[in-house]
């Protein structure tokens, strides 16, 4: 087993994860898509039935987009930066290389089985924690299992230094773990009643204080499912594929710790103005505010370890696409904390804004960064170069158009109906009835369902891109240190 | 300044600009201040997200990265020993300080209660409106029923074709009959209940068709056994039962008050949603609307 | 420099957890006793209210409706008195909702009627022209699962106490006594709706979404 060989590291389970989260992006975002135009042109509300309404399809929507796309990301890059930065192969280990199947099939059979169930109607209606009793035990199965791989992986490792990336990879894994089976606690009815369905619960807790398991949950679950794994990608591939060092060390500490202290405490800020105890909201206020600095702690190391290349930036499409990620990075979590102050979260609040804000995180920061690890990844774990830089230059302008008109949409749509909402006439009667404020905001969708469009057609560039380097493109003969080979 | 600064600080501005001529489109009141820090905070996010990304890539252009290296290196991954960016670690320490000072001073300790502001809130209304409320008026009327009638009767308030009373005629025909035959006992008029089966047949069927038609020309014989209560004109007698010939305050008032169940279907009663001046004028608009 | 840490995996992960974990007990727990509490007089769902809500969050309405009203003026004019914690201390899951592309649905029950249920949820355009909600007909067809409603009450009446079956309360009873009493509730609201399906299927016994649904609507006051 110990050879002093250069490493040969095991991609097999890294290339199952890169089909997935293609699989899982496209599917996602075509149905993104779709429920954007249902808001624009409801009778699209009607081509699949009763399966096809908007509201069934939404929680399908963030649901594969989160779970399917997100996390196959998230593991496809875990185990490629794990192994190396690790300074181990997988290989070494037949137990972890099983679980590692394991691992993989798992997760891609019960992704599927949620997918079904979410259409079928089986949901608990929590937000992002919409799986019934079943499919939740097979995600706790999983994550078990991944924490094994991973931490089985840490055992054998050469290097013994964990890399900042492996920081946040065991955060994601421990924060996800605790609020998972936190927010989760349910009783099936059936087993209780024994009548009825199988799949039924109810939740543990009830009313405020469900709210607040459960939001205590859904800001982490942004946080350790949309921030922290990705900072972890981000810290990896963008040093990697400039050939940069990483700015400050002090810099990734600070951040780290910071965020990992602050985060949880924020939570909150998605009950402001409801029953929740009024210190607890005001404690959520200030909490966002104060993580303003760590987020933005990672995004400014990022942006400094490119510091005098520009020209890789200008030459680099991949660089293009981690560099902005960042700065959509920035915006999210200097706009959220706003929104997270109680007057501005009056209007923002329920409105378009906020699904605005969450898509200049997920659009521009969470998917850009995946997608350009795929990018990186491709030529190593495939032994090709990547089939066309045109498509990846073609594919940056269309999303990042997208991404600015998805956000400038919503966020000009939210504020409008939010102030609407309040508006008075001379005589202090609501000047606005309902549907007022949902007819002005019409344009604003049809925008919106444009956006997600391009979107979705950059999205396809990108896999056709990926799918010709991996099948047609040019052998490569050595792995490239740093930037990564492209036609 | 160089020139991808400015163009970060342009979009922002166009994005700001956009927003407000929306904003000022629908008559929004910038002198509410929960409005106004709304838009102070729009315009911060788009500053200082566009303006400090674009220094720190600018920086990409004039800068050099350099420092000293520390001895590990990860899959070819160095790591620099750099100091933190001032301007990050002061604004850092500033955030906590005030965190803290807030939530301990500024912030007086579980003083603010949001039933306090909400109860504020009412009384600054009732004092600005306070004059406005005195005197019914058909165009409060008017802004009151679009938000709380028209999903039932319509925006223009003819019922929707058939969903809900049409305002611009008193009854249909079918109302009519279907009162003559079940009686009705739900406005609390002080007559107290109208007994079913005050006519039939024929005769009921000239009645219905009679009241349907605006009470016009001669009244068929058989409404004698109506006009004992409502009248000879149908006007309801001042109050005592409803007005069959038109839309008067009473009869609005004590529908909004007691709700309806008829044989359209059931009208809600707004009892605890509107005050005594909004239904006035609620009956004021709603006189407006016949043809 | 602070690599010592680094070099522990165990006491690294330790310390993160440590650091995320203990957010969560003062955020929650101070509050928990207190918040469930019920409003004076409320009561728990019946069997049929409770096919309703499995209906909405079967077709997940918390996707475009909030049931939280907040303590504005703007928002008590347009839908009622703010909410209240007791006043959900029956709901497991809470559906407060976090979005509202259609309106707050707190307290419909009071100024929406069976009838106008019947017609907005058929074709919400028919008495809302510019709606851009879905029309649910599938609920004048589907049937109600009573069963699982049934085996919800009986579940938070065993493990979480729920009042049931109590002097001047809901009766749930067995689940047979429950299925007649729910079918009783479906009656008196299908004679308000004019869909003759609707009606035919109650008159056999079986109870369509939509009467659930309306049942709960109804319930939110
Ligand atoms: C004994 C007195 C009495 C007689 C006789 C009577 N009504 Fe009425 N009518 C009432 C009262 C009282 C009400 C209001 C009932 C309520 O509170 O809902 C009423 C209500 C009505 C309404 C419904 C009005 C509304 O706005 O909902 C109609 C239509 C009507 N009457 C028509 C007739 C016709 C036609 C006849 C003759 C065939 C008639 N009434 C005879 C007392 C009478
Ligand atoms: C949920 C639906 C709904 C709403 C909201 C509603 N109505 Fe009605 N309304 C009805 C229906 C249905 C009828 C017809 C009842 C019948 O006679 O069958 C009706 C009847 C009426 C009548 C005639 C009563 C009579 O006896 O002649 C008046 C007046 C009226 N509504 C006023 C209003 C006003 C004013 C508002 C708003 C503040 C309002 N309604 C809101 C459904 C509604
Ligand atoms: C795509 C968004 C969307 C979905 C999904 C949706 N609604 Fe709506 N809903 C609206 C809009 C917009 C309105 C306001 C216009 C109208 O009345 O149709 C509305 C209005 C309503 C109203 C009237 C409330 C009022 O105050 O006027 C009720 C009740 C309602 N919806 C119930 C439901 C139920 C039950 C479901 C799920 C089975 C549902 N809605 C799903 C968008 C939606
Ligand atoms: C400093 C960091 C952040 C803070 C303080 C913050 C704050 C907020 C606030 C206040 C809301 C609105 C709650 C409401 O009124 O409904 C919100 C919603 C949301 N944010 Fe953020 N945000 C941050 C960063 C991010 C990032 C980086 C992402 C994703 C990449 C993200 C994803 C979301 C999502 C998905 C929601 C919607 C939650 C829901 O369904 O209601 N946020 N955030
Ligand atoms: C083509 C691209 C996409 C389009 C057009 C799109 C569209 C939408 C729409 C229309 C909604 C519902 C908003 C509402 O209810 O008003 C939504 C919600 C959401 N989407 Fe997307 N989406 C896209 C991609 C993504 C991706 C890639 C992610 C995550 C990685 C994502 C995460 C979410 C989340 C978390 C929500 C819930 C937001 C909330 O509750 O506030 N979306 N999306
Ligand atoms: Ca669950
Ligand atoms: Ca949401
Ligand atoms: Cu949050």
């Amino acid at each position: 087993m110990q050879s002093n060989a250069a490493l040969e590291y095991d991609y097999s389970v890294v290339k199952l994860f890169t089909y997935t989260t293609i699989l899982f992006g496209f599917l996602g975002m075509l149905i993104g898509t779709l429920i954007a135009s249902q808001l624009a042109f409801p009778e699209l509300n009607y081509l699949l039935g009763e399966y096809g309404t908007f509201s069934r399809l939404r929680p399908v929507h963030t649901n594969i987009v989160i779970y399917g796309f997100t996390l196959s990301g998230i593991w496809a890059t875990f185990y490629y930066v794990g192994q190396r930065t690790l300074k181990v192969s997988i290989a070494e280990s037949k137990f972890l290389t099983i679980m590692s199947k394991v691992h993989f099939w798992l997760y891609f059979v019960g992704a599927l089985i949620g997918v079904v169930s979410l259409l079928l109607g089986f949901s608990a209606s929590k937000e992002y924690a919409e799986f019934e009793w079943p499919i939740d035990v097979v995600v706790v199965l999983i994550w078990v299992i991944w924490g094994v791989t991973m931490f089985g992986l840490i055992g054998i490792r050469r290097e013994k230094t964990l890399y900042i990336s492996l920081w946040y990879y065991i955060a994601c894994f421990l924060g996800i773990a605790m609020l998972y089976l936190f927010n989760n606690m349910e009783v099936p009815t059936y087993l209780v009643a024994g009548v009825g369905s199988v799949w039924h619960s109810v939740s543990m807790y009830s009313g405020t204080n469900d709210a607040l398991v459960q939001w205590w949950f859904g800001h982490n679950a942004v946080a350790f499912a949309f921030t922290v794994p990705i900072i972890a990608i981000i810290y990896y591939f963008l040093p990697k594929e400039s050939g940069q060092a990483v700015y400050s060390y002090k810099l990734s500490l600070l951040s780290f710790w910071g965020l990992m202290f602050v985060y949880l405490w924020a939570g909150s800020h998605h009950l402001l103005y409801a029953t929740v105890p009024d210190w607890m909201q005001t404690m959520g206020s200030i909490f966002s505010i104060v993580l303003i600095l760590p987020s933005w702690g990672s995004a400014i190391n990022m942006l400094l370890t490119m510091k005098g290349e520009w020209n890789q930036l200008t030459d680099n499409p991949l660089i293009k696409f981690m560099v902005l990620a960042s700065t959509f990075y920035m915006l999210s979590t200097l706009e959220g904390p706003i929104q997270a102050i109680k007057s501005v979260n009056a209007i923002a609040h329920f409105t378009d804004w906020i699904p605005g804000h969450v898509h200049d995180g997920v659009l521009g920061w969470v998917a850009f960064t995946i997608m350009s690890a795929l990018f990186h990844m491709a030529p190593r774990a495939f032994k090709r170069e990547i089939y066309s830089k045109s498509l990846m230059e073609t594919q940056f302008w269309l999303q990042t158009t997208a991404v600015v008109l998805y956000f400038t949409s919503m966020w000009i749509a939210g504020i409008t109906q939010g102030m609407m909402w309040r508006a008075v006439d001379e005589y202090g009667n609501l000047m606005y009835s309902f549907i007022d404020t949902v007819a002005v905001l019409r344009p604003y969708y049809t925008i919106r369902a444009l956006a997600g469009l391009m979107y979705l057609t950059g999205f396809i560039i990108f896999t056709y891109n990926m799918y010709m380097t991996i099948t047609a493109s040019k052998k490569l003969e050595e792995e490239p240190q740093f930037r990564s080979p492209m036609a | 300044m160089n020139s991808l600064i400015v163009k970060a600080l342009a979009f922002s501005a166009v994005l700001i600009i956009a927003t407000f001529v929306v904003m000022k489109q629908m008559n929004v009141n910038l002198d509410d201040p929960i409005n106004q820090l709304t838009f102070l905070g729009a315009i911060v996010i788009a500053v200082l997200s566009f303006g400090v990304s674009a220094k720190y890539i600018n920086q990409m252009k004039t800068d050099k990265a350099e420092g000293e290296l520390a001895k590990e290196n990860w899959d070819g991954i160095g790591e620099y020993k750099n100091e933190l960016p001032p301007g990050w670690a002061y604004s850092f320490l500033a955030t906590m300080i005030w965190g803290i000072w807030y939530f301990l001073v500024g912030y007086p300790l579980n003083a603010f209660s949001q039933v306090g502001q909400y109860n504020e809130e009412v009384k600054a209304y009732n004092e600005k409106f306070q004059e406005h409320h005195k005197n019914p008026n058909k165009e409060m009327g008017e802004s009151i029923f679009l938000v709380q009638c028209a999903p039932c009767h319509g925006e223009t308030g003819d019922g929707l074709s058939g969903k809900a009373q049409d305002f611009t005629s008193r009854f249909t025909k079918e109302q009519v009959l279907h009162v003559i035959k079940n009686g009705q006992n739900q406005l609390k008029y002080p007559m107290g209940a109208m007994p079913a089966g005050m006519a039939a047949g024929a005769d009921a069927e000239a009645i219905a068709t009679y009241v349907a038609n605006g009470m016009k020309g001669e009244a068929p014989a058989s409404f004698v056994a109506c006009a004992s209560c409502h009248g000879a004109d149908g006007k309801g007698m001042n109050g005592m039962s409803p007005n069959l010939a038109e839309y008067d305050e009473t009869v609005v008032v004590n529908t909004l008050k007691n709700g309806k169940k008829g044989n359209i279907g059931t009208m809600p009663s707004f009892n605890t949603m509107l005050t005594d001046v909004q239904m006035k004028s609620l009956s004021a608009y709603i006189s407006t609307l016949k043809q | 420099m602070f690599h010592w840490l680094e070099k522990n995996p165990f006491f690294f992960s330790v310390g993160v957890f440590v650091v995320i974990a203990f957010a969560g007990l003062i955020e929650i727990l101070p509050n928990f006793a207190e918040a469930s509490r019920p409003v004076l007089g409320l009561k728990p769902y019946t069997v049929l209210e409770l096919a309703g809500k499995e209906v909405y969050k079967k077709d997940h309405c918390i996707a475009c409706h909030s049931q939280l009203i907040r303590p504005f003026k703007s928002e008590t004019d347009r839908y009622g008195m703010y909410s209240l914690s007791g006043e959900y201390a029956y709901d497991r899951p809470f559906l407060w909702g976090s979005k509202r592309t259609g309106p707050d649905l707190h307290r419909v029950g009071n100024y929406r009627t069976t009838d106008w249920h019947e017609n907005h949820m058929w074709d919400p355009t028919s008495v809302v022209p510019q709606s851009i909600m879905p029309a649910y007909k599938h609920h004048f067809t589907n049937i109600a699962d009573i069963d699982t409603a049934y085996a919800e009450a009986f579940t938070v009446k065993t493990v979480f106490s729920t009042p049931y079956d109590i002097e001047g309360g809901v009766k749930l009873g067995t689940l047979d006594e429950a299925k007649v009493a729910a079918l009783a509730e479906a009656k008196v609201i299908a004679a308000d709706m004019k869909n003759q399906n609707v009606k035919d299927a109650v008159t056999r016994g079986e109870i369509p979404e939509i009467v659930a649904l309306i049942a709960y609507m109804h319930r939110l006051k």
